[in-house]
């Protein structure tokens, strides 16, 4: 079986942690710190590397110190727990430790955007990307399939500085070959000359199923996947030189979020191409909606449906 | 030991006149935060406890202290340059605009671990140093100075539990009990009382002394490289916030000020006299 038939079965927090297992087991000053978060591979963690592990219990705040104590004194950290909590809950610590002090602690964070979908919005991660991306030294790595999670390991591993893994919950199908380079912070998935959807995580796999949609509709969207933040943004402007229209797609508030930033990049090298950004629109509140992530998803415009009819609207403007 | 503590008096003595001669010329900086933990930072450095090298601050052997209560800052930073980490001079720079440092804690300032000024953190990044030192069987110990207002953040606590279950008998917590935070006392603002058996409960060894005796810092610090305990330890430290001067002691909102003018004068003078009186 290849590792890609693999790594197709696992969740995706499977898919980073059994190569943080592997690297772990070469290099005992890797740490796992878990505030309260399992998993299948991190029980073979626990059993064969048990002196590598922590339980720092549901007390996030505490896990960013120990981690940044823990890499003070040359450790690799790998802090785990449900993406809002280790993120939101501990923010200041985040800003402290890791950014000001630029100490190499990887937040992993798992449950991107509506990840959790019946949970509500107490389990939703979707304002992590804007109140993270603004910090100095601090580098996001939003995955899309499992191939680029366990990719987001080694890279975690090699980083100077701090950064965050966010892992969605669900099985997303792998879209990656093996052995990708990530170190770019972007890919472009299908090519453009005129429109390009711009997406990240879990959303990049709805903007390729829209573009194939929008085929049927005589329009040929090219897609751009963003996978690090601060984004690449030489080679964002090398991939869409030229284009007429940009729309960019997030399962996460606009404010701030993808959308944002490519906005920020835009404006700041005066290329005034028209921008469509589709994401958590805030008037409409925080999600007390169930039903499954799709349903969800269709409440916010980001369904297949809605978001070929938003595009093509755009597109023909 | 009387020789000693003598000098060691002296110390403080001009530990106490270096950090309000630092805070007036700025005009900014916790005097009176820095002046209740002097005879603790005077022991830890200057009674033989911590192990350290000014000439390499980053020795892998040494001992780390931490100040998680980031704003007593001055009193660091002028036993820092006293002890030659860096130049004196850097002291006359304080808070201006080609200086290093100012009121709060930086990490890149040699001799300073971390980067403290947001209270509650430096406790849990010394729990973390301790618990490396572990698991790379290193024998040095993790000092780190708590306020006592400090206590109030959840993370302390977060950190206590931690600590003993991870039994982290590398670690000593001394908290500098002044009994106030800014606006006023804390038993008055919220109380942190029963505060010895909060820690108890949560698996602490616990010592309570005069934090302003040598003697007693001395005495609750003994054997401690050779603890048979797998307890942490805290040393609850009873002190006078602006110990010192009369006028700035135990007053709520003497918090955040250096004092000016008159004030400076009266402060300074009666540093001066301070150990002749005794």
């Amino acid at each position: 079986m290849t590792l890609n038939n693999t790594l197709q079965k696992m969740t995706m927090r499977d898919a980073f942690l059994s190569r943080v297992y592997e690297l772990a087991k070469e290099n005992p000053d890797i740490i796992v710190l878990s505030a309260d978060m399992g998993a299948p591979a991190l029980d073979k963690f626990r059993k064969h590397l048990a002196s590598q592990f922590f339980s720092t219990g549901i007390a996030e705040q505490n896990t960013i110190l120990i981690g940044a104590g823990l890499a003070l004194e040359g450790k690799k950290v790998f802090a785990l727990a449900i993406a809002p909590f280790i993120t939101l809950r501990c923010y200041e610590q985040i800003r402290i430790e890791l950014a000001a002090m630029n100490l190499p602690v990887t937040i992993v964070g798992v449950g991107a955007g509506f990840g959790y979908d019946d949970s509500g919005p107490t389990h939703h991660a979707v304002e992590d990307l804007s109140v993270l991306r603004i910090l100095p030294n601090f580098t996001i790595h939003n995955a899309t399939d499992n191939v680029m999670a366990r990719a987001f390991v080694d890279l975690s591993c090699k980083m100077p500085g701090p950064n965050y893994v966010r892992l969605d919950r669900k099985i997303l199908p792998i879209i990656y070959q093996e052995e990708t380079d990530f170190s770019q912070g972007l890919s472009v998935l299908k090519e453009s000359q005129d429109i390009y959807l711009i997406a990240t995580g879990n959303m990049v796999h709805r903007a390729l199923e829209v573009a194939e949609v929008l085929k049927n509709h005589s329009l040929k969207v090219g897609v751009i996947d963003i996978y690090t933040f601060p984004i690449n943004e030489k080679l964002l402007l090398e991939k869409i030189d030229g284009v007429k229209k940009v729309i960019t797609i997030e399962e996460h508030t606009l404010p701030g979020g993808l959308g944002s930033a490519v906005a920020e990049i835009l404006m700041d090298n005066n290329k005034f191409i028209p921008l469509k950004r589709i994401g958590l629109n805030l008037s409409k509140g925080y999600c007390y909606k169930y039903g499954g992530r799709e349903n969800i998803q269709s409440l916010y415009g980001l369904d297949k449906k809605s978001l070929a009819k938003t595009i093509l609207e755009f597109a023909k403007k | 030991m009387t020789r000693k503590i003598e000098q060691l008096k002296q110390k403080a003595k001009y530990l106490r006149q270096q950090v309000l001669e630092m805070c007036v010329r700025a005009g900014t900086g916790h005097v009176t935060s820095s002046f209740s933990c002097v005879e603790i930072l005077t022991t830890l450095y200057y009674g033989g406890i911590l192990r350290f090298n000014p000439k390499d601050p980053k020795w892998k052997e040494r001992d780390r202290f931490i100040l998680s209560k980031g704003h007593a800052s001055p009193i660091l930073y002028v036993i820092l340059a006293d002890l030659g980490f860096f130049p004196k001079k850097y002291l006359e720079k304080f808070n201006q605009a080609d200086g290093k440092f100012s009121v709060h804690l930086q990490h890149d300032v040699p001799g300073v671990e971390i980067t403290s000024g947001s209270l509650g953190h430096g406790f849990g990044v010394a729990a973390g140093m301790a618990l490396a030192a572990k698991l790379n069987r290193e024998l040095y110990t993790v000092f780190v100075l708590l306020g006592d207002g400090e206590c109030y953040e959840g993370s302390i606590w977060e950190t206590a539990m931690f600590a003993s279950h991870n039994r982290l008998n590398n670690l000593i917590a001394i908290v500098d009990r002044n009994y106030l935070s800014v606006i006023d006392f804390t038993e008055n603002a919220l109380a942190l009382e029963p505060f010895e058996e909060k820690w108890k409960s949560f698996g602490w060894r616990t010592i309570s002394i005069d934090g302003h005796s040598f003697e007693e810092i001395f005495g609750a610090l003994k054997g401690f490289r050779s603890r048979r305990s797998t307890q942490p330890l805290v040393i609850i430290a009873n002190t006078v916030k602006g110990k010192g001067v009369e006028f700035m002691s135990d007053v709520p909102l003497w918090h955040s000020l250096a004092p000016q003018g008159q004030d400076a004068f009266e402060a300074q003078k009666e540093l001066e006299n301070e150990n002749d009186a005794e």
